[in-house]
């Protein structure tokens, strides 16, 4: 059986950062990480090696309005 | 003056209450005293306001008169009152972020956009309500009490602006910043039925403003029109050196642009993911705002927005995992200071891996550039409903209250809005519409990065033909 992911994220949250789940809504929002992963896993493949954060700025000014 | 004079003077906009200042035709000291004797009328209603600071407000204003009877008008804004979302600093002043956690925090600096607006000549009356940390698209706060519609008090205003949102619609200021990171300039402007412009990130400084996502944070304003906006925008817009991430781009002529002409304009309505679920009543709101759109002249086209997928799942993830990091000390000393939904939304973002917010970060620019090629190859700017939903009710979205469903409808408030703020365009929301509730409705138009002027063009436009920004809320005299 798989790990529900409130446990996964508990660990994590406290080996990681020392924070303990601070009530049941962060329980019920740390298991609606699922569809986050689902998202992740649907869309592996898709990064390029050369992407990096920083072509956002370069893609605004890239794809920017042109000046009348 | 008599108490319906003292109210038409403020429902004036904000640039009708610029000139009739600059003429002299009224003074700073009485808009002020109107709007300050306006919170102690409606505020007890709608907690718009966490704090105001009248006596100084007037001092101010004083000063502010004394200097247009020299001659000497320090801006576009002189004279008007104006109070904003409590998240921007000024030296030695009250900025609680809504939260308990800074309730008695006095920053040493004073934020960028502050300096300017005072600058240009407004007063600040005080520091509105807001989400706590800017981290709820409802209005919801549990410290300060919830910020409630003018439009009906049991509705939410939207959040995380949502003072700004509610003294503009109820006509107690001219203009209030506010802040948004997935919506929340747009969604209180949309649910209070005002406009709200979030600008191209890194357009508008974020020095000294309470930081909730480095990545896509927004400062903007809410005002009753898109020419006040425009105006609004125009003052705070621009680099800042202290704010390195702000774009040198030149600020254009905002209100020069608002000639109401969209003939030949392309304005894509998209094919997907915008409308999916949605609402009867905000869909023919929507419609009939094409139409009129249409009827001045613009040309609708259909666009599908590629990446969507992606655009979700990455924007869902960058300002989660950000503010989870800026707020992990808070969480692990004092996690029982939080609202049980603000506690419940940071937690989670300690399991998201880091692999996954890089990954989010880096396809940013790629993700830009496709959907720019191709929806700006087909139409100029493009619209979609704010909200997919009527506004819902304070208490069905009341997570800390246990509201069985609440999670979820809390979440898809700003499934409209938030993959906008992923790929840093500009956005307009705009007064559409009222549905069976008498909740106004809104529409959101987008364009490319720095089209600022071409979404308020648009905006404008569709605000001459129509009169939904102009309507007061049932208990606004």
């Amino acid at each position: 059986m798989q790990t529900p992911l409130r446990e996964i994220v508990a660990v994590q949250a406290r080996t990681w950062s020392g924070i303990e789940q601070p009530n049941e809504a962060a329980g019920i929002m740390a298991d609606a990480l699922a569809a986050t992963i689902a998202g992740f896993e649907a869309l592996r493949g898709q990064l390029a090696f050369e992407d990096e954060p920083s072509s956002f700025e370069a893609a605004l000014q890239e794809t920017k309005e042109p000046q009348p | 003056m008599n108490a319906a004079a003292k109210s038409s003077l403020l429902h004036l906009s904000l640039t009708d209450a610029a000139d009739a200042l600059k003429d002299g035709s009224v003074t700073a000291v009485e808009l002020t005293t109107v709007a300050l004797e306006a919170f102690t009328r409606v505020d007890k209603a709608i907690n718009s306001a966490i704090w105001l600071e009248g006596a100084a407000a007037l001092e101010a204003a004083e000063a502010l008169d004394k200097k247009r009877k020299s001659g000497a008008m320090l801006g576009p804004l002189h004279g008007l009152p104006l109070a904003h979302k409590d998240m921007y600093y000024k030296a030695g002043k009250l900025s609680t972020c809504g939260s308990a956690i800074r309730k008695d925090f006095r920053p040493g600096y004073t934020a960028t956009v502050m300096e300017r607006l005072e600058d240009a000549g407004s007063v600040t009356l005080g520091g509105l309500n807001m989400a706590e940390f800017a981290q709820n698209p409802t209005g919801h706060n549990q410290h300060y009490g919830h910020c409630r519609n003018p439009w009906h008090t049991d509705y939410c205003t939207g959040g995380s602006s949502s003072g700004s949102g509610a003294a503009v619609a109820a006509r107690l200021v001219y203009g209030a910043l506010g802040s948004d990171t997935g919506g929340s300039i747009r969604l209180p402007a949309a649910i209070c039925g005002v406009t709200g412009i979030k600008a191209t990130q890194t357009r508008v400084s974020r020095h000294g403003v309470m930081p909730l996502s480095f990545s896509a944070d927004n400062v903007g304003p809410l005002t009753q029109t898109a020419r006040d906006a425009a105006r609004f925008l125009g003052v705070i817009a621009g680099h800042d050196p202290k704010d390195p991430t702000s774009s040198a781009e030149p600020v254009p002529d905002y209100e020069a642009a608002l000639t109401g002409d969209i003939r030949g304009m392309r304005i894509g309505v998209p094919t997907n993911y915008f409308f999916d679920g949605i609402d009867p009543e905000v869909q023919a709101a929507f419609d009939a705002a094409v139409a009129v759109l249409e009827a001045r002249g613009a040309v609708i086209v259909p666009v599908t927005i590629p990446h969507m997928d992606a655009v979700a799942t990455y924007g869902g993830i960058v300002s989660r995992v950000e503010g989870g990091t800026i707020h992990a000390q808070w969480m692990r000393e004092r996690p029982q200071d939080y609202a049980v939904h603000l506690s419940g939304r940071l937690y989670p973002s300690q399991g998201i891996p880091g692999t996954y917010y890089l990954e989010a970060l880096a396809r940013r620019g790629a993700i830009l550039k496709a959907v720019a090629a191709a929806v700006f190859g087909v139409c100029d700017a493009f619209i979609t409903p704010t909200l997919r939903m009527k506004v819902p009710t304070l208490l069905a979205t009341d997570i800390d209250a246990g509201t069985p469903g609440a999670i979820e409808t809390f979440q898809d408030v700003s499934i409209n809005t938030r993959p906008i703020n992923y790929l840093g365009l500009p956005s307009v929301s705009v007064p559409c519409g009222l549905d069976s509730n008498g909740l106004p409705i809104g529409f959101q138009i987008q364009g490319r990065p720095f089209a600022e002027a071409r979404v308020l063009k648009i905006a404008d436009a569709y605000q001459r033909d129509t009169d939904w920004h102009r309507r007061l809320p049932p208990n606004v005299s």
